[in-house]
């Protein structure tokens, strides 16, 4: 199990190196630059001096061509430098770091609760499966799932922020949070949290409670479900006990498979909920071709994906002993 | 009120912004006048048309052209204040070493210039002037009309004679649709950063809703110019304070021109104005005399230089020449030490910005210095989303927001709107247009130019596209501006026969009778088949759509090529396009448009050239008579109507909600507030 840990350890490492050479050569390649941005920003009866461009050019590494200045910034990573945002005047880890909490409370909470309710969903569904309500399950799933979130979270908005007024319209705290205790605190970012949560989950609940119910038809056919019938055991202790957690390993594989998006953040939602993520920043920085932000980002969302993959192979050992890795 | 001033400085570069951008940028821009004119428009919002950004980006090019016009015969800039070791080649070899004061004093033969607050002026022009309905009747008008969009500015735009009606514990919510980037002004590149700046920074000049220029009565004493207009002495007050206590000085400004002409730092946006300074000195704690390279009427608008403290910077500036990176600048970032009417109080990521008034900014030893800022707090909420920045404003969450136009047509008529709230536009000098390059076969001849004119079915776009909202333009100047011909040319309006005649007269006919035009260029037969750029928003692509349906019926292929902002930028300034949609603000100086019109300049991205548009914009520069500069740029902009190097389509208007509380808005060719006294007129009336 450790040799295998360390060869896909090294074999991840070079697949990292290989992607971020290959998004540095195309962010580079890509036409417009940071320099050209900046002069957008002057006004119009200016023209930038030559020499400022110059500067700025050399500041921002543009300087060189893009495979040379992608080892300098392999390096600077290597020593934990990520470099410093051309628009934002902030090193990079930092605004990582500023938007890594509030991306993550969305989609780890949007996770789990897609977690919560989709199991027991696509368990009822099963046990239903072909019966009116469980059609009626499904259709409103699908509907749902169809449902932009942008107008989903717009029509949320009119009527809970707006016309019942229960919830908040924008943003993550309240004007007053800093004077509130801790667990004041907590709940106001909690309530702040309930509308985008709950965009971000509805659509991928069909997807899940489906994705349950195709694999527990699966192994309900199976001859040990019969045998477990034939025993005694009652509908729902087969279906749980014997179905489910068979149908356990591709959830692992899913698990492992969304590690990335979970930092990833969404560029809609947060838009139209003022949420300071991690996806409005990546647009941005692509629009102002801020490329050591794109450049950490992609390491970062890289990482994790690898990552993800690794622990979904690793997990497939734990939740099901005919896999074997020594 | 002075503020604002300082707000249009700083944003200058916003304007600049929308030049054929369609980014989001706002429009409004800003500020000081400092430059020109602010580009157009802003596009995305899903604003009329669209704008592009023209200027935006314009800029300059990688291409150098020439630098500023102005500027010409010395090189560029000035002299690095601290170390020039490691820089390389670009940078100014020559420093500037200020004559002694009793010399410049000796020669200058100083002329008075005007020193005002201008919330003061305009209160004086209201006074005993009535306004033509009464507030309650004003605040049931329902925006439907120009009369009524009249009434209810005249009315509820006025600004406040007296205390009584002033609800000083108020907290102003305004709206910004994105993040500032930073509160050091030396950093100030977008609207946003304007906004913020004009709240918590501080400049010495401010111009009023007709661009005039006045020293700021709240910073500085007084101000004249030397009779050979060659330099300008300004006295600061001496009742200014640092947030942190120290007094606010001519050194202070001084330093901050130096830093910004450093080769170490990088802040193009505020340099470029800077740079056309020959130098800054400050003689005193209070007084300082900015060194011209020219005597020229644009030098009023070069002095722009924003207050940084330099009892903090000297120190930082040592271990960090880059004002960005080292934790001290990093903490300054995050509490600056200001010097403007409010300070930051809290700034939360992405979402909020808190200001507070500043006692010490009217009050020393208890007496009453200046005139106090009319809100307790001013709040700046980040929210990018139009509707749900239009549902805050209609709950109450905040008062006053831009509208799109589309906003402004449909979604602010009902109750739930007008229960909280007002509506009110004014006209803006952003213009939209074709740009034409003028080195493709296409467009090199006037003849094809003015064909495209007559096949652009302008009516459709103004009535229907732009819901009837803004008017024709007819050149580069804005028809209600001093510096526009009266009466100006008349816009052009669809003719298909006429622009059909053109194109045969230039040679543009179907000779293989495939149903599109042709011609042989160079030996060779080429299609009337061209690109237009804009940038993928949507009423813009519509507008490009437009165009290309109508050119089809006259065979001419256009195809619309919406871009990213960015490549769009690379590619106008650049000159690698054939057709682009854009929009320019105009700025609060028209010398602002030759760096648009201007041959070889940084933003002529169209390539057009006319010599005596040249000389024209250069006699205009000297001719400090404003009448007489007016008549030559009323030459300027007929000569170019002429030319067509671009098809000039409208002008937009500015459209803004704002809370029936609020109170003392009035518009200016830039908006609202990138004016003096902008938005330090507004105030919230008592309960």
């Amino acid at each position: 199990m450790l040799n295998y840990l360390l060869r896909r350890l090294l074999i991840g490492l070079v697949t990292l190196v290989a992607i971020t050479f290959l998004v540095f050569g195309l962010i580079r390649s890509m036409p417009g630059s940071p320099a050209l941005m900046a002069m957008a920003e002057a006004s119009p009866d200016r023209t930038i001096d030559p020499a400022d461009l110059e500067r700025m050019n050399r500041d921002y590494g543009l300087d060189k061509p893009w495979y040379q200045a992608y080892f300098v910034w392999l390096g600077n990573v290597l020593q934990g430098d990520l470099g410093r945002s051309f628009f934002r005047k902030e090193p990079v880890a930092r605004l990582i770091r500023q938007r890594m909490g509030p991306t993550l409370l969305l989609s780890v909470t949007s996770l789990l609760m897609t977690y919560l309710l989709s199991i027991p969903l696509g368990l009822y569904s099963s046990a239903r499966a072909n019966r009116p309500e469980e059609r009626v399950l499904s259709t409103g799933l699908y509907m749902l799932y169809s449902l932009p979130a942008f107008v989903a979270a717009l029509l949320l908005l009119y009527l809970f922020a707006y016309k019942l007024d229960w919830l908040p319209l924008f943003g993550m705290t309240s004007d007053n949070h800093q004077t509130l205790s801790p667990s004041g605190k907590f709940f106001d970012i909690v309530w702040h949290a309930v509308l985008p949560v709950i965009c971000s989950t509805y659509g991928s609940l069909a997807y899940y409670t489906r994705f349950v119910r195709a694999n527990l038809q699966e192994v309900i056919r199976q001859d040990y479900i019969r045998t477990a019938r034939a025993k005694g055991a009652g509908p729902l202790r087969v279906l749980v006990r014997h179905a489910f957690r068979n149908t356990l390993i591709p959830l692992v594989t899913l698990v492992g498979l969304t590690l990335p998006y979970l930092l990833s953040g969404s560029i809609v939602l947060e838009q139209v909920f003022s949420w300071p993520g991690m996806g409005r920043m990546y647009f941005e920085s692509i629009n102002a071709r801020d490329y050591p932000v794109i450049m950490g980002l992609t390491l970062l969302f890289s990482t994790l994906a690898l990552v993800g993959q690794l622990l979904a192979d690793v997990l497939y050992a734990v939740v099901d002993p005919r896999v074997s890795y020594s | 009120m002075r503020s604002e001033v300082r707000q249009l400085a700083w944003c200058l570069s916003a304007w600049t912004l929308v030049w054929l951008a369609g980014c989001s940028d706002p429009d409004r821009g800003a500020a000081e006048p400092a430059g020109p004119a602010p580009p157009a428009a802003s596009p995305a919002e899903g604003q009329g048309p669209p704008a592009a950004r023209p200027a935006e980006g314009q800029g300059p090019p990688a291409v150098p052209v020439k630098t500023p016009p102005v500027i010409t015969t010395e090189k560029p800039a000035t002299p690095p204040p601290a170390e020039p070791k490691e820089e390389p080649k670009p940078e100014p070899t020559e420093a500037f070493v200020a004559p002694p004061l009793a010399e410049v004093d000796a020669q200058a033969n100083w002329i008075d210039q005007p020193v005002a607050n201008l919330l003061d002026l305009r209160r004086k022009e209201e006074q005993g002037t009535q306004p033509p309905v009464s507030v309650a009747e004003a605040l049931a008008l329902k925006n439907d009309s120009k009369e009524n969009n009249d009434k209810l500015v005249t009315t509820l735009g006025r600004v406040a004679q007296t205390a009584d009606n002033i609800d000083y514990d108020a907290v102003l919510n305004r709206h910004i649709k994105a993040d500032a980037k930073s509160t050091n002004p030396l950093f100030q590149s977008s609207v946003y950063e304007a906004d913020v700046m004009g709240l918590i920074g501080l400049l010495p000049f401010t111009f009023d809703r007709d661009m005039n220029r006045f020293g700021d009565a709240d910073v500085i004493v007084s101000w004249q110019t030397s009779s050979d207009r060659l330099m300008d002495k300004i006295v600061l007050r001496d009742d200014l304070l640092w947030t942190d206590g120290h007094p606010v000085t001519a050194h202070d400004l001084e330093f901050a021109f130096n830093t910004v002409m450093s080769p170490k730092i990088s802040v193009p946006a505020i340099k470029t104005s800077l740079a056309r300074l020959k130098g800054v000195k400050a003689y005193d704690d209070r007084t300082l005399v900015y060194f011209h390279k020219e005597a020229l009427a644009t030098n009023i608008w070069n002095v722009s230089i924003p207050f940084i403290p330099k009892h903090v910077y000297e120190k930082t500036l040592q271990e960090d020449p880059t004002m960005e990176q080292s934790p001290a600048h990093v903490e300054l970032e995050k509490n600056p030490v200001t010097c403007g009417p409010y300070r930051v109080v809290e700034r939360t990521l992405g979402s909020s910005y808190l200001f507070e008034r500043r006692d010490d900014w009217f009050l020393k030893d208890g007496k009453q210095i200046r005139e106090k800022p009319y809100f307790k707090q001013v709040r700046m909420r980040v929210i990018s989303e139009l509707n749900t920045a239009l549902l805050a404003l209609k709950k109450g969450e905040i008062d006053e927001m831009e509208l799109s136009a589309e906003q402004w047509v449909n979604q602010t008529n009902d109750e739930s709107f007008y229960e909280q709230n007002t509506k009110a536009s004014g006209v803006e000098w952003t213009t939209y247009l074709f740009t034409w390059n003028l080195s493709t076969p296409f467009f090199s001849d006037v003849r094809v130019r003015k064909a495209m004119g007559y096949a652009f079915n302008h009516k459709e776009l103004l009535e229907k596209q732009n819901f009837g909202l803004f008017e024709a333009a007819n050149g580069p100047y804005h028809q209600t501006s001093w510096m526009s011909p009266k009466p100006g040319p008349v816009p052009y309006t669809q003719d298909l026969d006429k622009a059909e005649a053109l194109l045969d007269e230039a040679g543009w006919v179907d000779s293989d009778n495939d149903g599109i035009r042709d011609k042989l260029v160079d030996g060779k037969r080429v299609k009337f088949e061209f690109s237009i750029i804009c940038t993928p928003v949507e009423e813009r692509k519509k507008l490009c759509t437009l165009l290309k349906d109508n050119l089809e019926q006259i065979g001419v292929i256009c195809n619309v090529s919406p871009l990213d902002f960015a490549v769009l930028q690379e590619r106008t300034v650049e000159h690698k396009f054939q057709a682009a949609f854009g929009g320019w603000g105009a700025g609060a100086d028209p010398d602002l448009s030759f760096n648009i019109y201007g041959t070889k300049e940084g933003r002529n991205y169209g390539l057009y050239s006319n010599p005596e548009v040249d000389r024209l914009f250069k006699e205009a520069r000297g001719e400090f008579d404003r009448g007489k500069r007016a008549k030559l740029y009323a030459r300027i902009h007929e000569l170019i109507y002429e030319d067509q190097p671009s098809t000039f389509l409208f002008t937009k208007n500015s459209f803004y909600a704002f809370s029936k509380k609020l109170r003392g808005y009035r518009f200016s060719p830039r908006g609202p507030y990138h004016y003096g006294p902008g938005a330090f007129s507004l105030y919230k009336v008592k309960n």
